[in-house]
């Protein structure tokens, strides 16, 4: 922080030497054969322009026209639309499947902020109160590692530890003696989002932990150490010091994490494609099901319209907190 | 990562109806009224799509590197996807009008989609029942893409399903090769009893349930009442003989798999790797994939193996000669550049050499007559062509076959049956209802 301001300072002097000389030019007449002209303050423009138009045309652009999908039939095979009014948006309403889907995502929501809110919070306090700085590297790599891996390749070993018979899961449970516990983890109405939440979660923690560990490590140290000199034991410390003065990055981790829970997809798609019975359907592979095998576009754009308002929400109270909080 | 997945999701929803929303449409097949495959231009390209990437994906690059070599001046753009793959990129190709000159097809209403909107070329005048190229395939393939007594797709692969077997551990428990439901229920039991599990089963993407529910219906509901519940316009579902079969099916699960309740979380494949491995008595499995479910050298290739088809119910009501099976079959763009070499690279594919080598390399029995040899197949495999020729119907798979509302109630409603959270009749009421949701 404090870097960045003199940095900041420094570049100002530059800038006053730089126009200062320029002075001086215009004042001898301008004598100097490398007069610069000063750019008009448009051509800034020019050089974002091309990217403007990238983002217009392939987010903006789109965004609009799925509103306008979202009121219309679509025949994929022909191209035909006929415009149906709210019908996409009644039929939403009254669809069974969306309202679980959508529970499913706010569950997802819930866990995700106890796991990889509140309880990577405490795991990174753990981590960087730690003595040793080899032990806190090696931790926060171990945690980090399954964030590095791609959900397909994570989904896949989730099969194979949730499978029924032969399963890793169901042989430490039997290994233990809880055979009662042993489940088809992915095959049961009942277990089958938990399931997946908590393979999501196995996936991101880490990566949620490594960014509460370097919020952690902004704090000063002379807070911890005048604490220490007061009696104040490791774990009030967490609560007492750590944890509040990290506040904004948990916010903002919260913001973060419940946008994405809205905007699930691949764990699913990879473990259960949305099954048993649907009941692991969220938004994502509701949308997905809808439009790509019943080949009903303009609901699906209905659903993608849901997904959006939801995450513009979370989105907005992310900058509005952020702008309020500003240090 | 999961942001810009499901960005990408809906992006590509929206992309597919901006591309779709620019062109024009019409119904209706156009006629190959202008494809003369005796004056072929052999020039330029042929974009050919298949859903046998993976294990099978080396015949169609055989298939390119042999075509371009026999004409110089053509390239084939060959992509081959999964199986879901290709259901999902077929509709995005599909929706931004940018299909393939040749494409795959399952038979039934996923076909009929492509021909009723008018995105398959009508064939009939070459390769109809008639025609000098339609003689060289066996009809009931040649029908399986065929409506109203227009033909729009060439048959690729025949593929049936059949319950294999295991011949040591059947006659290690005493048990015979039923013939029919309750002696089959009757033979899990005993084989249970000797501590032998009877079938292996797997069920966490819902079509291998289907595969069974496509059989049942077939013997439980009569041929003429199915049909028309087959057809949107006509369809009521209201047979008793659907609940039956999906009463007869949980009874299946429950007596002859270890799995039961718990199938849905169970992959197919393992348990087919599980009866190849000896574990298990049965599997129902389709007779492409015979090799790979019994490979050389595995526990259930020296045990000794067999084939029979699912039995019946001794009192159903339907067709007890109706065999689960459909051929895989390829359509042509009508849009394609050059439609003669378009068609004339799916001919070059299933002329007799080629078909043969199919079944040699793949194991996948071709429709192409007498393309079965002693050399290029296993004993299993050429029964199940004999069981085939002699069903009276091929009943297409149930998830292709119906309108995709109905297909997905079934898919979902048969996995609520598996796990215990759905009767029978609960099934059949989602059937209903989404069937009344597709007429609209």
């Amino acid at each position: 922080m404090s870097e960045g301001v003199i940095v900041g300072q420094e570049n100002r002097l530059e800038l006053t030497r730089a126009s200062s000389t320029a002075g001086a030019r215009e004042r001898t007449g301008g004598a100097s054969p490398r007069i610069r002209r000063r750019r008009p303050r448009w051509s800034g423009l020019v050089w974002v322009l091309p990217g403007l138009v990238v983002l217009f045309l392939f987010v903006y652009y789109p965004l609009v026209l799925n509103f306008g999908y979202s009121f219309q039939q679509s025949n994929i095979f022909t191209g035909e639309q006929t415009f149906v009014g709210a019908d996409n948006y009644v039929k939403l309403a009254g669809d069974p499947i969306f309202w679980r889907a959508l529970g499913n995502n706010v569950l997802y929501a819930g866990i995700s902020i106890v796991f990889q809110v509140f309880l990577a919070l405490v795991l990174a306090a753990i981590i960087e109160s730690l003595r040793s700085h080899r032990w806190r590297a090696v931790l926060r790599s171990v945690y980090f590692i399954p964030s590095a891996m791609s959900l397909t390749v994570i989904g896949l070993l989730f099969t194979f530890i949730y499978q029924p018979d032969g399963g890793l899961l169901n042989g430490v449970l039997g290994a233990l003696g809880l055979d009662s516990l042993q489940q088809a983890w992915l095959g049961d109405p009942k277990t089958a989002m938990t399931a997946i939440i908590m393979m999501s979660q196995w996936q991101g923690f880490g990566y949620s932990a490594l960014l509460f560990a370097v919020a952690i490590q902004r704090i000063p140290q002379e807070i911890y150490e005048a604490a220490a000199l007061d009696g104040i034991g490791p774990f009030r410390r967490i609560f007492s010091i750590t944890i509040p003065l990290v506040r904004e990055m948990t916010a903002l981790m919260m913001i973060v994490t419940l946008s994405g829970a809205f905007q699930v997809f691949n764990e699913v798609m990879v473990t259960t494609g949305g099954g048993p019975d649907n009941s692991t359907q969220v938004l994502g592979t509701w949308l997905y099901r809808s439009g790509f095998v019943k080949n009903d576009f303009g609901y699906a754009a209905a659903i993608a319209v849901v997904m959006f308002v939801i995450t513009l929400a979370l989105a907005i109270a992310q900058v509005v907190y952020a702008n309020r909080r500003r240090v | 990562m999961r942001k810009r997945t499901t960005a990408l999701a809906a992006g590509g929803v929206i992309a597919m109806l901006a591309l779709a929303g620019c062109s024009g449409g019409g119904n209706g097949s156009p006629a190959a009224a202008d494809v003369d495959l005796s004056n072929v231009d052999y020039s330029g390209s042929v974009s050919v799509i298949t859903r046998y990437a993976g294990n099978y994906e080396s015949f169609f690059q055989e298939m390119k590197s042999a075509y371009e070599a026999e004409h110089p001046g053509v390239t084939v753009e060959l992509q081959q996807e999964s199986d879901q793959g290709y259901k999902d990129k077929i509709k995005t190709l599909t929706a931004s009008q940018s299909l393939p000159d040749v494409y795959f097809t399952w038979p039934g209403n996923y076909a009929e989609q492509f021909y009723d909107n008018g995105v398959a070329l009508d064939l009939t005048d070459v390769i109809g029942p008639d025609t000098e190229w339609g003689q060289t395939m066996a009809p009931s393939a040649i029908g399986a893409l065929t409506k109203d007594g227009r033909t729009y797709g060439i048959p690729f692969g025949l593929d049936a399903k059949f319950m294999v077997y295991n011949e040591k551990l059947f006659q290690q428990a005493g048990v015979e090769v039923p013939t029919d439901l309750d002696g089959l229920l009757k033979a899990c039991d005993t084989l249970s009893a000797a501590g032998i599990t009877p079938m292996s089963f797997g069920n966490v993407d819902g079509w291998p349930a289907i595969h069974f529910m496509t059989q049942l219906n077939s013997y439980d509901v009569p041929a003429d009442v199915l049909a028309a519940d087959y057809k949107p316009d006509t369809a009521t579902w209201d047979d008793p003989g659907y609940v039956e079969a999906l009463e007869q099916f949980s009874d299946i699960i429950d007596r002859c798999t270890t799995t039961g309740s718990g199938a849905n979380g169970s992959d197919y494949y393992s348990q087919r790797d599980a009866f190849g491995a000896g574990q298990a008595a049965m599997f129902y499995v389709e007779n492409l994939e015979f090799g790979a479910t019994v490979p050389e050298g595995s526990v259930a290739a020296n045990d000794g193996w067999g084939i029979f088809k699912l039995p019946a119910a001794s009192d159903a009501q339907g067709d007890l000669g109706a065999l689960t099976g459909a051929p895989d079959g390829f359509l042509i763009n009508p849009k394609a550049k050059n439609l003669p070499l378009a068609v004339d690279f799916m001919k070059f594919v299933t002329d007799k050499a080629n078909a043969t080598a199919l079944t040699a390399e793949l194991g996948i029995p071709s429709p192409v007559k007498d393309s079965l040899t002693d050399e290029n197949s296993t004993p299993q495999l050429r029964e199940s062509i004999d069981v085939l020729q002699d069903a009276n119907s091929l009943s297409i798979w149930l998830d292709t076959v119906t309108v995709p509302d109905v297909a997905d109630a079934y898919l979902s409603g048969v996995q609520g049956l598996i796990s215990g959270d759905r009767s029978a009749q609960d099934v059949m009421d989602a059937v209903k209802a989404a069937s009344e949701q597709a007429k609209g």
